[in-house]
């Protein structure tokens, strides 16, 4: 029993060194994808993390002291991804931002939340990514998967006069079925608003032939076809739907922002998506244009996909948390993110609360893709969020 | 009338994918009773032979601006180059070994592909558009179906008759029959086995090629891991259809698609994501009643 209690007491004072050796500096640790697949996703997300830290630091720090970075790779793995939490957390990190992904991140999130630390989902647009499936420090720097299906068919019915919708929902990720969902709720609220089908396919489906089929024989075409989906499947999907012949607008889920693969679907039109911001240089905000010519400046190459922003606002507001809370104690710090509402951001407001440490209400920019060429045509904040209970089911 | 003739293209053209799937993995099997897990990474190369490698989310188009005259055969020779090279690099050192252990080595080999693409080209998946051409709708019989699923069936047709004249009517392809037929005996008889196997590598290689062009211009998409469900389909209709039977394969590959694409029409909304659930179910049912496949291979029965 005594050599029990000396190997904890020793474990905690060497988890406990660190932290306290670093007083003159704050220590952000990203356990996030360097290698695999993720890779893709969490890297940009985390550059553009970077450029705030850097803007931070250039400005005379946070406290008045240097935010310092520490990484650990989660090499694309559940396991790798507690090793490198823990590894980050060793590090003395105050912040533990995790990959995209609820299912990815988690592992790195959960060591976070029970090394009693704050940590940040880089982009996870799942309810899980946060309070609900990771505890009570955790939070997501972007919005949630539902409030982008219920902006656009709210838009839709609003700004484009859709009435009849058709449901097309790739069940792979709980991503999509998130979109689905939001868009399920937003429905029937929507005064003569009809579903007039739905159907399921896998992204990896070879062909979807046979759910366009199913859209075709319909006495006459769907107004609006609600494609709950995400790459690489998408691209397959909508390449096929226009390649049937059926023209009705398309709605989608921040997911297929980009224009790395329009090419695929040559002078795709009536094609609209929902973002944080624009990558096509005609965001509303002159701000976010200059963000963009910084992240082009810092990493080579101009964002591929909205899903850069989130990385920066979420040290914004971490950032200004911890200014407020005038300390890096996490339950200070999350006091404070649970005080903003509607707290301004490069990319829009952001509100957290005790309840939910995710967006269930968000301004969106439209982006229309006409003859292939995406820009923004307007925006859309949904006329009340998402209830707790809706996104739980 | 119209929508029926359109469930029927569907089931088509799905089915002629796997079949030319199922067709590649059975040549390989025939000869030297290899399953080659590699199948789906090859296709994944032929696409990807198509980009510049760069890590970058836009695809560098390198060879995939070639005219379609040119690039079809670039593409066919890519897949049959790769497939030959892994015989001379991987399969013949196993050529002794026992089919679980060739299985393997299969396996090790579509990784070592998987990889190699990861390095050069990343996770992220490309975009390209190959043969833009044939993402247009054609009316047939007031069934309007996109002109690729046509192409897709009648090149699946084409490649069926063209199979056949060759295994029936040369020299070669009878060598292989024999080979598939009896290995050992073939050899007696003078077959040379190493050709009549690189010959069976470079067709199947051609086949995938085959499949990365439709998958390629029907997706739209390069992604390392494209190959892998045509790949699983593709073994199950192998299996289904009789092990080492080209005939057999091909029936159970068209039979996969089917299958696949009535569920789709039929089931209810809540069922249909677990259509596949169900495509699985019925080959287990094929596999209860007749476990030897549909159609079984004369050259396997004695193995059983």
């Amino acid at each position: 029993m005594r050599k029990l209690l000396l190997t904890v007491l020793a474990a905690s004072t060497c988890l406990a060194a660190p932290v306290l050796a670093d007083d003159d500096k704050i220590v952000v640790g990203f356990a996030t994808a360097e290698t695999g697949f993720m890779q893709a996703y969490d890297k940009p997300a985390q550059d553009a993390a970077m450029i705030r830290i850097k803007e931070i630091n250039d400005a005379g720090g946070l406290l008045g002291k240097q935010i310092e970075v520490v990484n650990a790779d989660t090499k694309t793995d559940r396991a790798e991804g507690a090793k490198a939490g823990l590894s980050v957390i060793d590090e003395g990190a105050d912040l533990v931002v995790v990959s995209c992904d609820y299912d990815f991140g988690s592992p790195a999130a959960l060591a976070a939340e029970s090394s009693g630390l704050v940590s940040f989902f880089l982009c996870a647009e799942s309810i899980k990514a946060g309070i609900q499936g990771v505890g009570p420090h955790s939070f997501s720097a972007s919005v949630l998967a539902a409030v982008q299906g219920a902006t656009m068919a709210e838009w839709a019915y609003n700004k484009k006069n859709a009435r009849t919708f058709y449901r097309l929902l790739d069940t792979w990720t709980e991503y999509n079925k998130g979109i689905c969902d939001g868009f399920d709720w937003m429905l029937p609220q929507l005064a003569d608003a009809k579903l007039v089908g739905e159907d399921t396919f896998l992204n990896e489906d070879a062909s979807i032939a046979a759910q366009i089929t199913r859209i075709k024989s319909l006495p006459q075409e769907p107004d609006a076809i609600m494609l709950c989906t995400m790459m690489p499947g998408a691209v397959s999907a909508i390449k096929q739907i226009r390649a049937a012949g059926i023209n009705s607008m398309i709605l989608n889920g921040s997911g297929v922002d980009g224009s790395y693969w329009l090419s695929a679907v040559p002078d795709l039109s009536n094609f609209y998506v929902p973002v944080q911001g624009s990558i096509y240089g005609d965001d509303p905000n002159p701000d976010v244009t200059a963000f963009n010519a910084k992240y082009k400046e810092a990493t080579g190459g101009d964002p591929s996909t909205q899903y850069v922003y989130p990385g920066y606002v979420m040290i914004d507001v971490w950032a200004k948390a911890v200014e407020r809370a005038g300390t890096t104690d996490a339950d200070a710090v999350v006091a404070e993110l649970e005080k903003m509402k509607d707290e301004p951001t490069l990319f829009g407001p952001r509100t957290f609360t005790s309840e939910l440490h995710h967006q269930n209400q968000a301004r969106y920019l439209i982006v229309e893709t006409n003859a292939g060429k995406p820009a923004v045509v307007d925006q859309w904040t949904i006329s009340k969020p998402i209830p707790v209970a809706d996104l739980m089911k | 009338m119209g929508s029926l003739l359109q469930v029927v293209f569907d089931a088509l053209s799905l089915g002629s994918l796997y079949a030319l799937g199922a067709l590649g993995i059975a040549l390989i099997f025939g000869v030297m009773r290899l399953v080659n897990f590699a199948h789906g990474d090859v296709i994944a190369f032929c696409v990807f032979a198509l980009l510049w490698p760069s890590v970058d989310a836009v695809a560098i188009i390198f060879a995939g601006n070639l005219p379609w005259f040119l690039l079809i055969p670039f593409v066919l020779a890519i897949g049959a180059g790769l497939s030959v090279l892994s015989e001379l690099l991987v399969f013949r050192r196993f050529r002794r070994a026992n089919p679980a252990t060739m299985m393997i080595a299969s396996f090790a080999l579509g990784f070592v592909i998987r990889y190699f693409l990861l390095m050069l080209f990343s996770s992220r998946p490309k975009s390209i558009s190959l043969l833009p051409e044939l993402s247009q709708p054609v009316e047939i019989l007031g069934a309007r179906i996109p002109l690729l699923q046509l192409i897709t069936i009648l090149v699946t047709i084409a490649v069926l008759f063209g199979l056949t004249a060759f295994l029936r009517r040369t020299r070669f392809g009878l060598e292989m029959r024999a080979a598939a037929e009896n290995f050992t005996m073939a050899r007696m008889l003078g077959v040379r086995a190493n050709r009549v196997i690189m010959g069976a590598f470079a067709l199947s290689g051609a086949l995938a090629a085959a499949i990365a062009l439709i998958l390629g211009s029907q997706t739209g998409t390069a992604n390392i891991m494209m190959g892998a469900n045509v790949m699983l389909m593709a073994f199950i209709a192998t299996v289904i259809g009789g092990m080492g039977s080209l005939a057999g394969a091909v029936l159970a590959g068209f039979l996969i698609g089917t299958v696949a694409t009535v569920m789709q029409v039929i089931l209810p909304p809540d069922a249909r994501a677990f259509r596949d659930a169900f495509v699985y179910a019925a080959v287990i049912l094929v596999l209860i009643f007749r476990p030897q496949g549909i159609l079984a291979a004369r050259g396997t029965k004695e193995r059983v």
